[in-house]
């Protein structure tokens, strides 16, 4: 064990940092640090930028265009780019579905779809949850059934994070009715530009619309669309749950809100001086500091050891990474206090000028804290979690 | 940075593991309550816990913080109670990183050989929190200096051969070594709520020669700050290797402990309290990461954030745990039959000891201002 960072991460840190002060367009960093809604190109930009430098799938593995970093730089990386300001990377294709096909997919289908993520010529949604699955997926209803050389989807999905733009879907269906819960279920990817699929947005309580439910009617698939073997899907779909919280830690996107916080509480005044003076305020953003410091050592420590299954650490990473996003959140608000009750969805969504009285860096703190709350539910709530970290260490 | 043991830290910590499982089971702690005991610390010694920091030329390891951290990992889960703390980290790297080589000679070989206890005194009556010296004062004589005062709360300040204590020499704050049994120095030996020992030591006239000053100014305070900060450090690794353990032994307790025809272990509400005792563990151990990089910050007030936060966040860990494991025992929990409660004893003193939250929190403030 060497606890200090070596010439060559300082390098690199220094490297990503440079990269990122030069490329990451102005108007990009000005939106997510006033915590505007991105649009869809927004993060397609950042994107192919990436890409160009050869970055695009700072996981992957070289031979599917991938940096081949190890995990300590992934995570500088990702440090670096939220706390310059950069969006976030696109998650379905690039921490989804892309190591589900690196691991299991057909080689057509790695041939076809892996370099497309890269760059976002196909954006990808993920089709697991539905109304009466959330928690308990394994009961899904969405059937699939083999008819001739393809198959027909017929079922509602919900939750599809910017469905609205993708051009596919990852999607868990019944293909054998008779089996049960996780046994008979199949991966599928879908065509979301075809008729019958139909894309209705949610409205959450920050008045945006990044949610959707996503109705198939006699959705049609190729069988070549199968992820491995009929009736297995299950086995991929907790392969990628297993990736996606340990990258739901969040890490990166502390750091960015807690400089937020910090330049927040700076500029904000109550009783004729800056609220950054009020000691309790103080107190508060030195904890939650030293917790986004606990939560990036806790990130390495994991990320370290690779070797093994993260085990209960990746759903401590998730509870932690959850947790420490709406506390951040809800300290912005509070810093703001009063003042981030005024609310104008068109300037959120950077449609319009800013009209309110107070401040405009106040302006999305309440609405972002609204957001927030939804960490500690998706990915598998908290207490899912926690039943998940007791089923490993009771050993039951 | 890489977090995987090397091959001597490995042996290091499985040797460690041994020992303490052995030697520190609960009758035979119990069984030592009152002094330290030759064996027990000298058992330790062996294994390398006396010259860990000790520089290499005077007979030690001067081992990193890193190695620290999981040697003190250990000593935790075993709920030692020996010095090392107070004598093999904080007294160890004070006088490791002075100029006086007299007593570097004098002092750190023979910690490292387990020949020397040291302790360090800097608290005085009504100021725990200070470190500066207020009251206690340092004359200068023609042959060295004269020591009048007192000093509080030092931490097996009647095991130690020699006592390092802070005291104001013509109003500056100074640093002395002070040798067990000398004239004028009276020693009041108590027990401490997590079987511990310390002692309140009274300074009149107290005589000690020239080569006994350590330093003074600047360097003395920036000494002392440095010892705090190293030992806080082991601290919180200690609670850690505490914490691991505890809700380890609370796993099996509530596996094994059945009401309503079903394990404990069956009911969601107390899995999910284990599942938290578990994340604050890992979380405090996270931290404790954090403060072990911090400690090898050349810039003070950084190594100082680092340090501070680790011993908040830790603390308020430590008493999650603690309270947590007493309330999962149930009845048996709060009886003085079961380990759990020495286990809780002593994660309750992390927050207490070397500046307790209200003071960290303060520093805080004070380093961002």
């Amino acid at each position: 064990m060497d606890l200090t960072w070596t010439p060559e991460e300082r390098a690199f840190r220094e490297e990503v940092r440079a990269f990122v002060e030069a490329k990451l367009p102005a108007n990009l960093r000005a939106k997510t640090f006033a915590h505007h809604r991105l649009k869809r190109e927004d993060y397609v930009t950042w994107h192919r930028l990436l890409a160009t430098q050869g970055w695009g799938a700072p996981s992957w593995p070289i031979e599917y265009g991938g940096t081949g970093w190890n995990p300590l730089q992934r995570l500088i990386f990702e440090i670096e780019c939220f706390k310059a300001g950069a969006p976030r990377l696109l998650p379905f294709g690039l921490g989804m579905i892309g190591p589900v096909l690196m691991k299991y997919g057909s080689q057509a289908q790695k041939d076809r779809f892996l370099s497309r993520i890269i760059t976002v010529e196909d954006w990808w949604c993920q089709g697991y949850s539905e109304p009466g699955s959330g928690s308990d997926l394994a009961s899904l209803n969405t059937r699939a059934e083999r008819v001739g050389d393809r198959y027909i989807i017929n079922g509602q999905k919900t939750w599809t994070t910017l469905a609205h733009h993708a051009d596919w879907m990852f999607c868990l269906a019944r293909t054998d009715a008779t089996a049960k819960a996780q046994r008979g279920i199949s991966m599928i990817l879908i065509d979301m530009k075809q008729p019958g699929v139909e894309v209705r947005p949610i409205k959450t309580l920050d008045g945006s619309a990044e949610v959707n439910e996503v109705w198939l009617e006699n959705v049609e698939a190729p069988l070549e669309n199968l992820i491995g073997e009929e009736n297995a899907g299950w086995t991929y779909a907790k392969y990628l749950l297993g990736h996606e919280r340990s990258g739901i830690a969040g890490i990166g996107h502390c750091h960015r809100e807690l400089a937020i916080l910090k330049s927040l509480a700076e500029r904000m005044m109550a009783s004729g001086e800056s609220v950054s003076l009020n000691p309790r305020v103080r107190d508060s953003i030195n904890r939650v500091e030293a917790q986004v410091l606990a939560l990036e050592m806790m990130v390495l420590r994991v990320a370290a050891d690779e070797t093994t299954e993260p085990g209960p650490k990746a759903s401590i990473l998730k509870i932690r990474g959850s947790e420490l996003q709406m506390e951040l959140a809800t300290l912005q608000m509070q810093v703001a206090g009063a003042e981030s009750w005024p609310y104008d969805p068109e300037w959120m969504f950077a449609e319009s000028a800013f009209h309110g009285p107070g401040p405009e860096y106040a302006a999305a703190a309440a609405a972002a804290y609204f957001d927030m709350r939804k960490t500690a539910i998706y990915g598998g709530t908290n207490e899912v979690q926690k039943g998940i970290i007791a089923k490993q260490i009771i050993g039951v | 940075m890489d977090f995987s043991y090397s091959e001597e830290q490995r042996m290091l910590t499985d040797s460690l593991r041994r020992l303490v499982a052995d030697a520190w089971t609960r009758p035979k702690r119990r069984a030592r309550l009152g002094g330290l005991d030759a064996g027990a610390w000298s058992s330790l010694v062996e294994l390398g816990v006396g010259g860990l920091m000790v520089p290499e030329e005077f007979g030690g390891f001067g081992e990193t913080p890193a190695t620290m951290l999981a040697v003190h990992q250990e000593l935790g889960r075993g709920l030692v109670s020996e010095p090392t703390i107070s004598s093999a980290v904080m007294a160890v790297t004070l006088l490791g990183h002075c100029n006086n080589e007299t007593l570097k000679k004098r002092w750190l070989s023979a910690h490292a050989e387990g020949d020397a206890v040291l302790a360090l005194g800097w608290q005085e009556q009504g100021e725990r929190d200070a470190q500066r010296p207020l009251c206690t004062r340092a004359t200068a004589m023609a042959d060295g200096y004269t020591l009048d005062g007192q000093k509080i709360l030092v931490w097996h300040g009647a095991a130690a051969n020699g006592v390092i204590v802070s005291a104001l020499l013509e109003g500056e704050p100074a640093l002395f070594m002070v040798e067990q049994g000398a004239t004028g120095l009276s020693v009041e030996d108590f027990p401490t709520f997590d079987g511990g020992r310390a002692a309140t030591l009274r300074f009149d006239r107290v005589s000690v020669g020239k080569d006994q000053l350590i330093a003074k100014g600047e360097q003395a305070q920036a000494l002392l700050a440095l010892a705090i900060d190293f030992g806080i450090t082991a601290l919180c690794a200690q609670a850690c290797g505490a914490m691991a353990a505890l809700t380890d032994s609370t796993i099996q307790y509530l596996k094994t402990r059945k009401q309503f025809g079903q394990p404990l272990a069956a009911f969601q509400v107390l899995q999910h309290r284990l599942g938290d005792m578990l994340i604050q563990s890992e979380m405090g151990l996270s931290m404790t990461y954090a403060a072990t990089i911090g400690l090898a910050e050349q810039e003070p007030a950084k190594r100082a954030r680092l340090v501070s936060m680790a011993k908040i966040e830790v603390a308020a860990a430590a008493r999650f745990v603690g309270e947590s494991a007493v309330q999962l025992h149930g009845g048996m929990g709060v009886t003085d039959e079961m380990e759990v409660g020495d286990f809780f004893k002593r994660l309750t003193y992390v927050d207490l000891l070397l500046g307790d939250t209200n003071y960290h929190l303060q520093r805080l403030q004070d380093l961002t201002v």
